[in-house]
């Protein structure tokens, strides 16, 4: 391959490299024309953390009493069972890439032949798990559409550099014109209009966080307050209870806290964030690292979270929604969690990065009036909106302060509520709807006929934005 | 004008500025008799066995548990009727609006476009009263808007005519 991409640098600026749009150097196949096997190793991975742990038990096991080897060859059968499983669905499934189209076959029993129509996919993204990544294995992942993890598609595993040149095909692909007429005819004009601007660009680097203050700020936050509450709690019952024994019914919590905080630290150590030519390319992971690239035009919302604490540092969090969901390991999607473009940043870095995305992104410069101090205590000083003609912004939160990017070409609906406080103090909620369950933006306690004429016009707005967008994309992660 | 939907024929129904008059459509009135059906089904058995059940401390605790629940059932009858006089759906040019709620006030405004899908549904009661309910779904899961006790003819018709609007107007994600 070209470049160890997924090894967790950033890639410097590319050569104008011409990627084959065909099918080229097909990975190991001994099957018929086309069609492609994933790694044989990739049973093992799949099954991955199950594996470890069923053999940490097993071995456990046959330490703890030696004498049983009777026991042993059970389990050894229990064992040999799975990975003959696992090897006979490894021989069923099978992939190739035709007319635009991933088709995925697999299934012994119950023939399992899945399509993607590339035009439709949102994200690809390379995952390796930490065995993966030892074995020099890669899974890669297509989001698409619809929130339902198990529509998404998955070839895990290939290997490492296989996977990363599959996607820079499939990239190409999904962007480029070949991905002919089996294409909805709506959603591919902003994708076609943008492949001269994307041919040619070096990758730029747009920003990686800082390893040293990652760690701090996850302990600043929510999750790192009960950490510390919880782990002040264990103490305080073992120094008035004394023995061991109190800190006992603490353990649970504390690992469950511990895993909450190792899996965010995990997740997102080393992210790096590179505008490439197919889109914006997100790095990060220590253990497990996931390489993402979110093609262009299809970030659905941008929102930016300063929680108290941080605000004290001048730092925030930039998150970023696509739709379809994050594909965790075990295929288990990844659900409230958006993705951080930047995990922890400085005002500035952030700044950059939105400036990067939307070329002049509008502030929330439209306060609430006055007497949602009364619906509203703690988040009244938050609270404003503001739009132009591509995007709106709206900033709520108590807490932490959440400001919410929308393109307005994303908007799938738009909602006004009121509740009863509201009605008695003239206010009204404007929900701004985008594809996905996780965000909305959410105008909160206008005045109510102001909120009124936002949902009135907001519809025009977005049609106005979209055939806008359709002449001349907007930023949304497109370089420049 | 600090209280838009203050009746239940709601100001919201009422021109906007620069904007022709809303026409609001309404479910059809059997969608109340559903209801009341439906509020029925549960108050009577629930009176009558409360009744049975409250004759073992004493009668007149039966009699009172009766009448508590079936004056229950009354005031539910009066939400419900009132909920159901709130629903309204307007047709636009290129948008479809629903509004709805009593306490809790909501307006819909789904673009004919960004529909992916629409549902007629009908249960055993609604069908047995020509019924139907329609929803509409778009690739955002909050974005919620169905149209309840539509006649199962108006409710078709609906569906085919936006499934149309929709797919003239299409946008991708």
């Amino acid at each position: 391959m070209t470049e160890p991409v997924a090894t967790g640098r950033p890639d410097g600026p590319l050569p104008a490299r011409t990627t084959p749009v065909v099918p080229a150097e097909p990975p190991p196949s001994r099957h018929n024309a086309g069609w492609h096997r994933l790694h044989p190793l990739s049973p093992l991975v799949r099954a991955g953390r199950r594996v470890m742990s069923l053999l940490a038990v097993l071995i456990g096991v046959a330490v703890l009493n030696q004498r049983q080897v009777g026991d042993l060859v059970g389990d050894l059968v229990v064992v040999a069972i799975a990975l003959a499983g696992g090897f006979v669905s490894w021989l069923v499934t099978r992939w190739q890439i035709a007319d635009g189209v991933l088709h995925v076959d697999t299934g012994l029993f119950r023939r399992d032949s899945r399509r993607f129509p590339l035009a439709q996919v949102q994200a690809v993204d390379v995952v390796q798990s930490g065995l993966a990544r030892l074995l020099g294995l890669a899974e890669l992942q297509l989001r698409v559409a619809g929130g339902d993890s198990a529509r998404g598609g998955r070839l895990a595993c290939l290997r490492l550099a296989d996977a990363e040149q599959l996607r820079r095909q499939l990239l190409t692909l999904t962007i480029g014109p070949a991905s002919g007429p089996s294409a909805p005819a709506a959603a591919m004009p902003i994708s076609r209009q943008i492949l001269p601007d994307l041919a040619g660009q070096p990758a730029r680097m747009l920003f990686r966080v800082r390893t040293s203050r990652l760690p701090i700020a996850i302990l600043l936050t929510s999750a790192g307050a009960i950490a510390l509450f919880v782990v002040a709690g264990a103490w305080l019952s073992a120094q008035f209870i004394g023995p061991v024994g109190a800190i006992a019914p603490f353990l649970p919590v504390v690992a469950g806290v511990g895993a909450k905080l190792w899996r965010q630290f995990n997740g997102e150590y080393g992210t790096t964030v590179v505008a490439g030519r197919d889109g914006i390319r997100l790095r990060s992971g220590l253990i497990e690292t996931t390489a993402e690239t979110i093609r262009p035009g299809r970030i659905q919302a941008v929102r930016l979270a300063e929680p108290l604490v941080w605000r004290a540092f001048g730092w925030c969090r930039l998150e970023i929604d696509v739709a379809g969901a994050r594909q965790r390991a075990e295929n288990r999607s990844e659900g409230q969690q958006l993705r951080a473009l930047i995990p922890v940043g400085t005002r500035t870095e952030a700044d950059l990065l939105l400036g990067e995305l939307m070329a002049s992104p509008p502030r929330p410069a439209k306060p609430a009036p006055v007497r949602a101090r009364w619906k509203a205590p703690l988040s009244y000083h938050f609270l404003s909106w503001s739009t132009d003609d591509r995007y709106i912004v709206a900033a709520r939160g108590r807490v932490c302060r959440k400001t919410t990017w929308v393109p307005l070409a994303k908007v799938q609906s738009v909602r006004w509520v009121q509740g009863p406080l509201q009605r008695r103090l003239g206010l009204a909620t404007v929900h701004v709807d985008v594809a996905g369950r996780r965000v909305s933006a959410k105008i909160e306690n206008r005045d109510s006929a102001e909120a009124l004429q936002i949902v009135r016009s907001l519809p025009d707005l977005a049609r106005a934005a979209r055939s806008l967008d359709s002449q001349n994309p907007g930023r949304l992660t497109l370089p420049t | 004008m600090t209280d838009p939907g203050g009746a239940v024929g709601s100001p919201l129904a009422g021109p906007g500025p620069g904007e022709p008059e809303v026409r609001w459509l309404r479910p059809s009135p059997l969608l109340l008799r559903a209801r009341r059906i439906e509020v029925a089904a549960v108050t009577v058995p629930a009176a009558i066995i409360g009744g049975l059940a409250g004759q073992f401390a004493s009668a007149a605790a039966g009699i009172v548990i009766g009448v508590a629940l079936v004056l229950a059932g009354l005031v539910a009858e009066r939400i419900l009727a009132r909920r159901v006089a709130s629903w309204g759906y307007a047709e636009r040019n290129d948008d479809l609006m629903v509004r709805r709620g009593v306490l809790i006030r909501r307006l819909s405004v789904i673009p004919y476009g960004r529909m992916q899908f629409i549902d007629v549904t009908a249960g055993p009661l609604e069908r047995s009263l020509g019924l139907a309910t329609l929803r509409m779904h778009t690739a955002a899961a909050a974005s919620d808007a169905r149209i309840p006790g539509l006649e199962a003819a108006v409710a078709a018709a609906l569906r085919d005519q936006l499934a149309a609007l929709g797919e003239a107007q299409a946008a991708g994600l």
